[in-house]
């Protein structure tokens, strides 16, 4: 069918370029040396990280608090604008479910990095007290992973079926690993029904799924008495935090690969324009919650509480904060108001903004609080009062950003960005006038 | 020959390695109807300060007509101190006045010189009981020397309620006994206790002639302590074998109601490739 035949053209997986060889090399390279220092660090011991009696918690733990909040896009775009019958998400939602399984996958790693004994991790497992938020971190992410997996895996059915007949004459082998991922797709309607429903249930599941994830993750700190933890408005603080971290990575993924794969006519300025006015609205309730988490504690003036805010308003962290608070949240919101702040570009802008500001926000939430606990720590080094990450970490965490790349890379390269089948049936229903089931 | 030989001897001498003094504490404590104790401790003064001395063996004497016999040995602690403990008081034996003389010593080692030291105490005895006055409690106590069998007035006795740390005083600063050695002193309401129960002690405290010497007594005149331990409970702190309950259900419903999902949708692509 010529539908196909254009469709396939344009969105079937392509060999990497020169340049996705280099980004692809660089990537390596990066997860290489994160890899070294890390077995420098099992083999020595977590002395070589800068985390001591005051940060006991440090970049790996806000490295991970990243990735879980980065991964709720899966939830945000692909299931809420599913149920709410948004059809204009078609050509995004594959980059969403991809971004989403690659960083809750490197946010399970990414805590088992943290371990200073890793050969117990099935002691979580094994001995877990229900009592503890770790025990409920433990369960629910690899629940998230598995269902992630089946979110990007089910929708891929048809497409798999796709190009398996496209490549059987040029590529053979390949085609045959896509016949045996399609399982045997031949497009019946026993088959559609099968994955129509599957896909209907999982679209619900990973709402509760999701909204547990980010809330099991506000609790690890929530349920601490230290000061800039202890409060109630962290679950859902974590949860429009997680939206805004998500939309912001769908939003810089899109934009490369919309010009890595030259794929102005699928994800136009139309999906940008949208996808800018979501990332308003989430950067608005976010900047909400925001309000609330910095400006109850000043109004009711507990003594530790206004150390710790003032520390981040006008202290030691005040650039950085101010940075994540007006980088990450004022100019996106003032920006994309504007119908040119939504263009593509410049919303990649923000949408890079956005994600460095995410991850900075997670390093205060987690590293001041652990500096200033209610007693001060006796016989102890000046330097442990303060703390900034050792080179291990740095290798350590900036292999794991890579590596959360690296799959993204690697699930591009052999997975269609864009649904194909899904864009034929849209195309079809255009032509036909017919209803499309969402 | 006889020269170099006063010298070589002069530098022999030299080479000794200089002993240090040891100075040894003694306190002796009784309990009536339980044990005798003695309180040792071995000190010494090492390049200008005080130092504890540990782990050397210090022997307990008992002299009398001129014998000397050993009730025993202890070894002090990382602190210098030890405890000798005399449960039989009838292995102790008085001289012909009454007055019962310890010798603690020391034999002394490569580093430290020979030491004694010499206790010398009179036996007395406290008869403590509680008494009902007026509706009023009262711990009431006789002093008396068991030698002569005669009341010890006008010595300070202290009355306190045995706690785990340090003892509860009550009554006044000073209770003395009067003319018939008795003191008096009222019991306090409202003084908590396991069960009720309180233990009193009535003390001699280091008296020049007779030592220490305590007497206890227990009696129900406390208020009962509430055990609020929530050790047999099922908290957010206890261990897995007590999870509360809702902890228990709910987490585990989710997740087997999830899983029950996941496993059904994965059920669905076996059914997919087989349609």
């Amino acid at each position: 069918m010529e539908n196909y035949d254009k469709l396939l053209n344009d969105l079937a997986p392509q060999k990497f370029g020169k340049k996705g060889v280099i980004w692809t090399t660089i990537l390596v390279v990066l997860t290489i040396a994160g890899i070294i220092a890390y077995i420098d660090q099992v083999i020595k011991g977590q002395v070589v990280t800068n985390m001591n009696d005051y940060a006991l918690w440090g970049v790996y733990i806000s490295n991970f608090v990243f990735f879980v909040a980065t991964s709720f896009v899966g939830t945000v775009t692909v299931a809420v604008l599913r149920l709410t019958k948004n059809s204009w998400r078609t050509p995004i939602v594959r980059i969403a479910e991809i971004i989403s399984v690659s960083a809750i996958i490197m946010a399970g790693i990414t805590i088992t990095i943290d371990m200073g004994r890793p050969d117990r991790l099935l002691n979580l497992f094994i001995y877990g007290r229900m009592q503890s938020p770790i025990t409920w971190d433990v369960i629910i992410i690899p629940t998230y992973i598995t269902i992630s997996l089946l979110l990007l895996y089910f929708p891929l059915l048809p497409d798999f079926g796709l190009l398996k007949k496209h490549f059987k004459e040029k590529k053979p082998k390949l085609s045959k690993w896509y016949g045996k991922l399609s399982l045997n797709w031949t497009g019946s309607e026993a088959q559609k029904a099968i994955q129509t429903k599957s896909i209907k249930i999982i679209a619900i599941l990973i709402i509760p799924a999701g909204f547990m994830l980010q809330t099991i993750d506000a609790w690890l700190f929530s349920t601490l008495f230290r000061v800039g933890w202890d409060s109630t408005n962290l679950g859902a603080y974590f949860i429009s935090g997680a939206s805004v971290a998500g939309v912001g990575a769908l939003v810089s993924v899109a934009y490369v690969l919309q010009k890595a794969y030259k794929l102005e006519d699928y994800i136009t300025d139309y999906h940008f324009d949208k996808l800018g006015k979501f990332l308003v609205l989430v950067c608005l309730v976010y900047l909400y919650f925001n309000l609330n988490e910095y400006l109850i504690p000043q109004l009711t003036s507990k003594k530790e509480a206004t150390t710790h805010i003032n520390v981040l308003l006008t202290g030691q962290y005040a650039p950085l904060f101010w940075f994540v608070i007006i980088g990450g949240l004022i100019v996106p919101i003032i920006a994309l108001m504007f119908k040119k702040g939504r263009k593509p570009l410049p919303m990649f802008i923000i949408g890079l903004l956005v994600v460095v500001t995410s991850w900075w926000k997670r390093y205060l939430i987690v590293t001041p609080t652990l500096l200033h606990p209610f007693l001060p720590i006796q016989g102890v080094p000046e330097s442990w009062r303060h703390y900034f990450p050792s080179i291990h970490e740095w290798l350590i965490t900036i292999a794991t950003l890579a590596m959360a790349l690296l799959i993204i890379t690697i699930l591009v390269r052999y997975v269609p960005i864009i649904p194909i089948q899904r864009t034929a049936d849209e195309q079809e229903q255009l032509r036909t006038g017919k209803n499309l089931e969402s | 020959m006889i020269i170099s030989g006063f010298f070589l001897s002069l530098n022999v001498h030299a080479q000794e390695t200089k002993k240090n003094t040891i100075r040894l504490k003694a306190d002796y404590i009784k309990t009536m109807n339980k044990e005798i104790a003695f309180n040792l401790r071995a000190s010494s003064k090492v390049d200008g300060s005080n130092i504890d001395v540990a782990n050397i063996e210090l022997n307990v004497f008992n002299e009398y007509n001129d014998d000397s016999v050993k009730l025993g040995s202890t070894i002090t602690d990382s602190e210098g101190k030890g405890t000798f403990l005399v449960n039989d008081l009838n292995l102790i034996k008085p001289d012909s006045t009454g007055l019962y003389n310890i010798l603690i010593s020391f034999n002394g080692n490569d580093a430290y010189k020979r030491a004694s030291k010499s206790l010398t105490y009179k036996d007395a005895t406290i008869e403590a009981k509680i008494i009902k006055e007026d509706s009023i409690n009262y711990i009431t106590a006789t002093l008396k020397d068991t030698a002569t069998d005669s009341v010890l007035i006008d010595q300070i006795l202290n009355v306190q309620v045995k706690r785990l740390f340090r003892p509860l005083r009550i009554g006044p600063e000073f209770n003395t006994t009067d003319e018939s050695g008795t003191i008096i002193v009222p019991v306090e309401e409202g003084i908590p206790g396991v069960d009720g129960m309180l233990t009193f002690e009535v003390v001699l405290k280091d008296n020049e002639d007779y030592g220490t010497v305590k007497a206890q007594v227990t009696a129900p005149l406390g208020i009962p302590v509430v055990d609020e331990s929530t050790f047999d409970q099922r908290t957010m702190w206890s261990p897995r074998s007590k999870t509360p309950l809702f902890l228990l259900i709910i987490p585990n419903f989710l997740t087997f109601a999830i899983w029950g999902i996941i496993f059904y949708l994965i059920f669905n692509l076996v059914k997919l490739s087989k349609s």
